[in-house]
């Protein structure tokens, strides 16, 4: 079984402090931040989660408690295989104003999981943080620790200054290809910086506006693809993570039909939206929409071939977490969604996919 | 059924009726046909688009994009004035070979027309 998305935090960002260059260290040290020592430098959103987004049976310390409570809550207990790690505020970075700052800080998080987190499990495998706003700086941290094998992904939020497929950006997917990485989006970035993550203007509740969580994910599936990214890089893969996954085939439905009538607007686009998507695109579950009956979210999941797009992910250990043992798929998806369709794309992984067994991955009875 | 008919052949209009770069639509036994001359040459098309069954022949007749590079997101102008876009959501079709550009599985129907002693005569 593989989870997509497991967060690994920190005490501290000082933890960052013997990782980060010497200019930046003196920021970390001494600069302004957030909250009180120890916050990590970002924006944060407008939006505050009434009761902290973090699961209240799960309230580690230390650092070493982070990882023990971890391998107690989640990995132990559902047998995981691997572990995709995505960070926990280092995605934040790309919020602030100052890339060189962003990149610095992107860079002490990834020093810092290689150094400290990786070696704790060999169920761990890791994504590389890096800040969009600073295509450059991003493109040299991909190429620095892009080969580490271990790193499986490139993480940015998906708050973001633009659109993904703008040409902006085009530093990062052009060393996404090379270094044979996806491109991961996830949840967050919602402030700072980042442009509008909800359109309309700001909403004003919490639960309210992460319902909306998908808005900012339609705009980057719909930039990438219009971009012509996939067919600039063939094998290039984008990941949407925590974002949703229900919102896709409507989309899809729609740049489809749009692309018919206006292809001259974009020449380098070939084929339909929606063949890009089922070659490039994969989405990971969680938080899996909470339909009124299976048959309706299963409709729905096989109008995007949920069979083959999705791959599994808690989101440990986060207020909306999925349990692995509690996923509401058809069964013979399951091989797939668990496990085979994220080896497909985490090209590092072993290649030989485990069959999903409910009974080896269930939670003990509390 | 109209498809059940023999062919026959209509009387559209004069050929001197029909210049380069005109258009004439008209109802032939029911059906509504557009005809157009493009350089000289006659091409006659149902009005009746593959996609919803809008007003295909009423569309502009224009050029395209050419396929390019996504590195460079350039653009070629090409086939101008040999694209048909319907009247409705634009799709766009090749007048001489009906074919859809966004999906080769599409093509709009078209008709035999020739100049027959200097009058347009569509055969359907
Ligand atoms: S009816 Fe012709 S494009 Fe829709």
């Amino acid at each position: 079984m593989i989870d997509c998305d497991v967060h690994n935090d920190w005490s501290s960002s000082n933890v960052l402090l013997p990782y980060i260059d010497p200019t930046f260290r003196d920021y970390l040290l001494r600069g302004e931040l957030p909250g009180a020592r120890g916050s990590f430098p970002h924006a944060h959103r407008p939006w505050l989660h009434p009761e902290d987004f973090r699961r209240h049976d799960i309230k580690p310390t230390t650092d070493d408690e982070h990882y023990s409570f971890m391998r107690e809550h989640l990995l132990d207990r559902y047998q995981h295989d691997v572990a995709i790690l995505t960070g926990e505020e280092a995605l934040e970075v790309s919020t602030l104003a100052n890339p060189h700052y962003a990149s610095a800080l992107a860079r002490a998080y990834n020093d810092w999981a290689v150094d400290t987190w990786l070696p704790r499990d060999d169920r761990f495998w890791m994504s590389l943080i890096v800040a969009p706003q600073d295509p450059q700086g991003a493109a040299a941290e991909i190429r620095r620790l892009g080969a580490h094998p271990r790193v499986v992904q490139v993480l940015t939020s998906h708050g973001s200054y633009r659109p993904y497929g703008d040409k902006f950006y085009e530093p990062i997917w052009e060393a996404c290809h090379e270094m044979g990485l996806p491109w991961a989006v996830h949840l967050g970035g919602q402030g700072g910086i980042n442009y509008q993550p909800i359109g309309g203007g700001p909403t004003t509740y919490y639960w309210e506006t992460h319902a909306l969580l998908l808005q900012p994910a339609m705009t980057h599936v719909a930039s990438v693809i219009a971009n012509g990214i996939f067919e600039r890089y063939p094998n290039q893969k984008l990941l949407v993570i925590e974002c949703g996954v229900t919102w896709l085939p409507s989309i899809l439905w729609r740049l489809d039909a749009n692309w018919r009538a206006l292809r001259k607007e974009t020449p380098w686009v070939k084929r339909l939206p929606s063949e890009y998507a089922r070659d490039h695109i994969r989405m990971s579950t969680q938080p899996l929409e909470e339909a009124a009956t299976k048959q309706q979210l299963w409709d729905v999941l096989r109008a995007m071939d949920g069979e083959n797009m999705l791959m599994f992910a808690s989101d440990y250990p986060h207020w909306d977490f999925d349990a692995p043992d509690d996923m509401p798929l058809p069964p013979t998806w399951m091989d797939k969604v668990m496990d085979a369709n994220a080896r497909q794309v985490y090209t590092k992984l072993p290649r030989t996919p485990v069959p999903w067994q409910l009974d080896a991955h269930k939670e003990p009875a509390l | 059924m109209a498809g059940e008919r023999a062919p026959r052949a209509h009387v559209v209009c004069r050929a001197d009726e029909l210049p380069p770069g005109g258009r004439v639509l008209v109802n032939l036994d029911g059906r509504s046909v557009g005809v157009f001359n493009i350089d000289g040459q006659l091409h006659a098309l149902h009005n009746r688009c593959p996609h919803a069954a809008g007003a295909l022949c009423m569309g502009p007749v224009t050029g395209t994009t050419a396929p390019t590079e996504a590195g460079a997101r350039t653009f070629v102008y090409t086939q101008a004035n040999h694209i048909l876009r319907c009247a409705w959501h634009g799709w766009e079709f090749e007048i001489e070979s009906g074919r859809c550009l966004s999906d080769d599985r599409v093509r709009a129907k078209r008709f035999k027309v020739a100049v027959d002693q200097g009058q347009v005569v569509v055969t359907i």
